[in-house]
């Protein structure tokens, strides 16, 4: 067994029968024995559970049973995401002692593919106080440098992988939440289609702009992933009743004819990213089209535009969710979520009204562009991690993350290692599609990660 | 990065604090004032002067289901 290995060479390992799914689960319990007392990715670990599962994975497989891809694959919850018997706290207090009698829609399907499920990560409070010191849990740690911001709020999500606690796991997005913990943690992570992932079982944060999706090391096992997550949902209002391509066969093949629009003036005019991010994107750009892609600048409405429509959105719908706990238990949040969401209270519904006008007319030019070419590249972050006691409040309203506008219009993007900062760091592009067009999206993300090394550096932990 | 300053003073902001019905003490008041200028400039970023084009309207969509078999 490679020290390290991803979802898709493991499985080959395990259905060839030099991989035991116990002895794969045992080196990732050992590793988060040694690390995560540094690294805090868990808020639970299910050790006995997790045991049981790769002894009955492994009897299955062994008497031919076998489910597929992810039987007997070390795997973990963000835990926003309800698991029936299993707390689900969402990092806060106020749900410390919930344990939910059902499993979220997405558990359940993954489950019934065979994973490993090893426990629940952190995330920020709700998904979006963090990283925060006054919760019931600390902040995770980023394993390439652990004074280092993960990125949030699937931030155990992103630090549990890049450490090698489990091979992938589950994260959600509403502003930047699935894309950011992959760009600052190295990781592949893909924020599907509104639509495509169901939500039920997941705490919501903001209806119209919550998405669930995968993490994992590379854009291959976010491909097994998206494919065992993504089904239509009837109890899901927002699940979308498409078919489902076959992800990973779509992954093969150059990008001939394959047409790229950079979205050049959200990250040179409208911010300015560092010169480490500009120059890997550059970089990046050249590959893709080494590979046969036309490329060319594209314009869309300015990165504030976008910016204001998310936050308004996010904050009179994350807001809505909240108003009753608010009302009762203003002091059991964390000061970081009462800042970020009682703002909210004090919209008005033409504010809400004019935001959601708004996103209709974004959209529209999006969707005019997008008639011309087939994906959108761009950062995802304007830096690498910043330290995780520098990162404020108000830092995404403050300077618009590049992460948001696909939030707005529901697009499915990719996040992809596309190099290192000079302090070591990761960097990372967004590619974007149309929309359920998340085939379109991982086919270039896999080309890209196959024709350069970033995917072969590992953190190097330091731990008991 | 400092807030950009609220519009409105602290005296009108404590007034819309009351009609929320938050239980906010007056050191998380003052720090919710600290920051209401950000609200202030989304809100009228999202706004333009003027109406926005009659299609630019949040529609009730309803979802018919696919046909089956049907053209």
């Amino acid at each position: 067994m490679t020290a390290f290995p991803t979802i898709a060479s493991a499985a080959t390992d395990i259905a060839a029968g030099h991989l035991s799914p116990v002895a794969l689960t045992e080196a990732c319990l050992e590793r988060i024995d040694r690390h995560d007392a540094t690294l805090h990715a868990f808020i639970r670990l299910e050790r006995d559970r997790a045991l049981a599962a790769a002894r009955t994975a492994e009897a299955e497989i062994k008497e031919g049973r076998r489910r597929g891809v992810l039987h007997g694959i070390p795997f973990a919850h963000k835990d926003i995401y309800e698991t029936a018997g299993i707390p689900t706290t969402c990092h806060s207090k106020l749900l410390q002692d919930y344990v939910p009698a059902r499993d979220a829609f997405t558990v359940a399907r993954l489950a019934e593919a065979g994973i490993v499920m090893l426990g629940k990560l952190a995330t920020h409070e709700f998904a979006i106080g963090g990283p925060s010191f006054d919760l019931p849990w600390p902040p995770a740690r980023n394993p390439w440098s652990p004074e280092h911001f993960t990125g949030g709020s699937s931030s155990g999500t992103g630090a549990g992988i890049a450490a090698g606690f489990m091979l992938g796991a589950t994260g959600s997005c509403t502003g930047g939440s699935i894309r950011l913990p992959a760009a600052y943690c190295g990781l592949a992570g893909i924020k599907p289609t509104y639509g495509l992932v169901s939500r039920t079982g997941i705490q919501p944060l903001a209806f119209t702009l919550d998405h669930a999706g995968p993490l994992a090391w590379t854009v291959e096992d976010c491909a097994i992933l998206l494919q065992a997550m993504a089904a239509h949902d009837p109890a899901d209002p927002g699940s979308a009743d498409v078919s489902i391509p076959d992800y990973r066969a779509a992954l093969m093949g150059d990008l001939k004819g394959l047409r790229i629009g950079v979205v050049r003036h959200f990250y040179e005019k409208d911010v300015t990213v560092s010169v480490e991010v500009g120059s890997a994107t550059e970089a990046s750009i050249g590959v893709l089209s080494r590979l046969g892609a036309t490329v060319k600048d594209v314009t869309l409405p300015p990165l504030q535009d976008w910016n204001a429509c998310g936050w308004l959105i996010l904050s009179a719908e994350a807001y809505s969710v909240h108003e009753p706990w608010l009302k009762a238990r203003y002091n059991d949040y964390g000061r970081n979520f009462r800042q970020r969401v009682t703002l909210g209270a004090f919209l008005t519904a033409a504010d809400y009204q004019a935001a959601i006008r708004f996103r209709r007319e974004l959209n529209s030019k999006l969707a005019k562009v997008m008639a011309d070419v087939d994906l959108l590249v761009l950062p995802t972050t304007l830096t690498a991690a910043p330290k995780i006691d520098k990162v404020p409040a108000f830092g995404s309203i403050e300077t618009p993350n590049l992460t948001i506008p696909f939030n707005v219009s529901g697009s499915p993007t990719l996040a992809v290692c596309n190099g290192f900062s000079e302090g070591g760091l990761p960097l990372s592009l967004q590619i974007v599609g149309r929309p359920f067009e998340e085939a379109t999206v991982l086919h270039a993300g896999h080309a890209y990660e196959r024709a350069t090394q970033w995917k072969e550096r590992r953190p190097a932990l330091v731990g008991a | 990065m400092p807030a950009p300053k609220p519009s409105i003073t602290r005296a009108e902001f404590d007034v819309l604090a009351a009609r929320t019905g938050l239980p906010l003490d007056e050191a998380q008041k003052s720090e919710c004032y600290a920051v209401f200028g950000y609200l202030e400039e989304i809100a009228a970023r999202v706004r333009v002067d003027g109406n926005r084009p009659r299609e630019a309207e949040p529609a009730l969509i309803f979802h018919a289901g696919r046909r089956k078999g049907g053209a």
